[in-house]
């Protein structure tokens, strides 16, 4: 078979969006004004966050246009089990406590440079998390990214992918372009 | 193009087919083709479903226009590898999820292909822990399969006369070459010219082509002796004017994305490969959903009279019968159903009275890898690298005319590298913002990975059993594992990570990680070895030609048969073997001397 290691890396990484099923359909103004599992606040704390992690700059649009917080929403409220759930909230709400112990508000009433604070202060142990809010972080993160990279913005805007259609050409350089001496022995 | 499934003539269970062949994937599906085109009438039984796999493997998808971005639907559980280590079989009993499926099933795009493998709840196994991939359907696991197609050498099939351990094959290169050359001829195999004899050439079609990171690898390497080569894909690159079933590849880019599969069937699979040119011989019966549990036996003579098997759907029991019965059912299946046939006759299982059926059963270690950084592309515009059939293969370089001071025999790598749909690095850069956006994208394409493939040694003690305890969900007893990678294994994974850091940097390319760890027992998907050739009928329960040694009109045609693992992976070498078998027994046949 295949080797794994690659692709086994991309689903560890992912493992908490591996775990939730995701759905994203078609988005109507209405659906937007009515997340599925989010409450309305909720969903612009999650819209806000997401785009911090992944924004806008001037090579591509980012996760707010993707779409990724109602992507989230729609795998959250698929979710076979309650525990992705449950933990999604639980670390909003940590996000909100991180807010009012730096800035004396709610995440959503801070200003958007003391709201990138906040993130960063979740960021902070990114590599080896052992709060709950850089667990949530980790978690958060690795969902926007799956989100996002696998969106129409992400694949053809951000990261402008040339392939999935018929080739003539494979692509790359022939084997054969750099001459080989093999030694002796190895014959 | 036509599509790869089709009704088939009726059934008839009145007659007795020249062969009856179990299990339609690579053996079973090379056995209907070479005696179909021989005139034989063939009745082909399959446990699985017929799908339509072009219809399943939608391969030209975009994430976005699947309502899950290619997840499975809520209540589908993929096993993970701290299940398979923590827990033991099996894996799905009392799993809180609907559905449960193997590890393969976490990789991307998993909806693709959950209804070509096996639910792990109807299909249970017991004993040691071992990553079992199966796929119950029209054409089995070649449906997905990962395309590595390579030779083995009479650095395999002599291997015992270089080291002293385990047995020879039956057979030498020379016997087996010419097969390997109709199977390129007619499946269709893209590579690049090498010249080496540890890993012989096949009459190849059109390479891919290699990203620069691999160009750079293969040429530091060569100084070292060792040869990185594109990959040796099954996939007809140039189209095969003999079959209208199979387009050639138009390096669309799915194949690295998705546990396998190719909707446009320019990856070999054996329903467009084999069975429906077979078919259209009008001498091939194909019946899914066909679950065989016993060959039967002819009282008077001892000899295969047939199969029993149960209609997966009505649960309904039926004989078939034949003049010659051919198990190609894979590696465990098939050692599961010879040992399920006991008879007054055969009350060991039927072909075991070597008692080595179930026995010898090898693959490859696997697990060791590394992940480097080519950092003079960073920043450089993002390459199209994914349009290819695969990435490199890097051979065997141990224990050829070096001698390892503490382990035999070798291992080979599988790599990729460069730019992908979904970029691997976004799971892995650090921090947030712009910054990790650029980072992103400039490191997307400077990545280059790959991860080994050992030879376990076929030892006798390594095997299966069935376990009367536990059955299917057809009530077939199941297979019990006693299967573990000894100090020979362990000693080969040490050295895959130290040589794999050794040559990148020989090469210059940052290393980022390491991995040291071996995989579960199974992960390779490459079982071998439980009912194995060998001219001593005490201790083989084959024939060169895959005949059963007590039971001429008996054939396994599968990966069972193989004396080794080698390090190659097996799936060209076993439709080759199966070619020449089939070619003998029809002889044998004609000649009445089976």
């Amino acid at each position: 078979m295949e080797g794994h290691s690659r692709r086994d890396l991309i689903r560890i990484a992912a493992g908490a969006v591996a775990a939730v099923p995701v759905i994203a359909q078609p988005v109507s103004a209405q659906e937007a004004a009515a997340p599925r599992f989010f409450t309305p606040v909720e969903f612009q704390m999650v819209d806000e966050l997401t785009e911090i992690i992944i924004p806008a700059d001037d090579h591509s649009p980012g996760a707010r246009a993707a779409k990724v917080a109602t992507y989230l929403d729609k795998s959250l409220a698929e979710a076979f089990e309650s525990e992705p759930r449950t933990k999604f909230r639980e670390g909003l709400k940590l996000v909100d406590n991180m807010s009012r112990e730096l800035n004396q508000k709610t995440f959503m009433e801070s200003t958007p440079k003391q709201r990138v604070g906040v993130v960063a202060q979740m960021a902070r142990n990114e590599k080896s998390p052992k709060k709950p809010e850089e667990h949530f972080f980790v978690q958060l993160k690795a969902s926007t990214a799956f989100a996002y990279y696998t969106s129409s913005i992400g694949i053809h805007q951000e990261m402008e992918y040339k392939g999935n259609t018929m080739q003539t050409e494979y692509a790359g350089f022939d084997a054969g372009l750099v001459p080989i001496q093999l030694p002796e022995s190895s014959k | 193009m036509q599509s790869p499934s089709a009704p088939g003539p009726q059934v008839d269970l009145k007659i007795v087919y020249d062969a009856i062949v179990v299990g339609s994937g690579a053996a079973g599906g090379m056995a209907a083709h070479v005696l179909t085109a021989k005139g034989m009438k063939v009745l082909l039984l399959e446990a699985g479903k017929q799908l339509d796999t072009t219809k399943e493997l939608k391969s030209m998808e975009w994430p976005y226009d699947h309502p899950r971005r290619g997840e499975m639907p809520p209540g589908y559980h993929p096993l993970g590898m701290n299940e398979y280590n923590v827990r033991n079989p099996p894996y799905a009993k009392d799993s809180k999820y609907p559905h449960v499926e193997s590890y393969v099933q976490g990789w991307n795009g998993p909806d693709y292909s959950k209804n070509i493998v096996v639910d792990e709840k109807d299909h249970p196994y017991t004993g040691s822990k071992y990553a079992w991939v199966r796929a119950r359907c029209v054409g089995g696991k070649t449906n997905i399969w990962g395309r590595l197609a390579l030779r083995l050498s009479d650095y395999d099939f002599k291997a015992k006369s270089r080291d002293g351990f385990g047995e020879d094959w039956p057979i030498s290169y020379a016997d087996i070459a010419p097969y390997y050359d109709k199977v390129d001829l007619y499946l269709g195999v893209s590579g690049h010219k090498e010249n080496l004899p540890y890993l012989p050439d096949s009459l190849f079609q059109r390479p891919n082509k290699l990203t620069a990171s691999e160009l750079h690898l293969r040429a530091e390497l060569a100084k070292m002796g060792r040869v990185l080569t594109p990959y040796r894909a099954g996939v007809t690159t140039d189209g095969l004017k003999h079959n209208k079933y199979r387009s050639k590849c138009f390096g669309r880019g799915a194949c690295d994305r998705r546990a396998g599969g190719c909707d446009i069937h320019a990856a070999f699979d054996s329903p467009t490969g084999l069975i429906r040119p077979a078919m259209d011989t009008g001498n091939l019966t194909l019946r899914p959903n066909s679950t065989v549990y016993e060959v039967t036996v002819d009282k008077s003579t001892g000899k295969a009279r047939g199969v029993s098997f149960i209609d997966t759907e009505s649960g309904k029991t039926y004989e078939a019968r034949a003049r010659v019965v051919i198990l190609g059912a894979s590696t465990l299946e098939s050692a599961r159903l010879l040992m399920l046939s006991k008879s007054s006759q055969h009350p060991n299982g039927i072909g075991n009275s070597s008692n080595h059926v179930g026995h010898n059963f090898c693959e490859h270690v696997m697990g060791p890898g590394i992940n480097g950084l080519v950092k003079d592309l960073v920043g450089k515009p993002r390459t199209l690298d994914d349009g290819r059939p695969g990435s490199f293969y890097l051979a065997r370089f141990r224990n050829l005319s070096d001698k390892q001071s503490n382990f035999i025999r070798g291992y080979g790598y599988e790599g990729s590298s460069g730019t992908t749909m979904i970029p691997g690095n976004a799971f892995e850069a650090l921090g947030f913002g712009t910054s990790y956006k650029k980072a992103v994208r400039d490191y997307a394409g400077a990545y280059i990975s790959m991860g080994a493939f050992g030879e376990v040694l076929p030892r006798y003690e390594n095997g299966v059993s069935i376990d009367p305890d536990v059955k299917d969900k057809w009530g077939v007893p199941v297979l019990k594992f006693n299967y573990h990678f000894g100090d020979n294994e362990k000693k080969m994974a040490a050295d895959m990570a130290v040589s794999a850091k050794e040559m990148f940097e020989a090469a210059g390319i940052e290393v980022v990680s390491v991995n040291r760890e071996i995989l579960t027992e199974g992960w390779s998907i490459h079982e071998l070895g439980t009912s194995r050739m060998g001219n001593d009928p005490k201790t083989s329960v084959l024939n060169q030609f895959q005949q059963s040694h007590d039971v001429p009109n008996l054939m396994v045609v599968d990966g069972s048969s193989h004396v080794n693992a080698s390090c190659q992976n097996p799936t060209w070498t076993i439709m080759a073997l199966c070619w020449r078998s089939c070619d003998h027994v029809a002889d044998e046949l004609r000649k009445g001397n089976v």
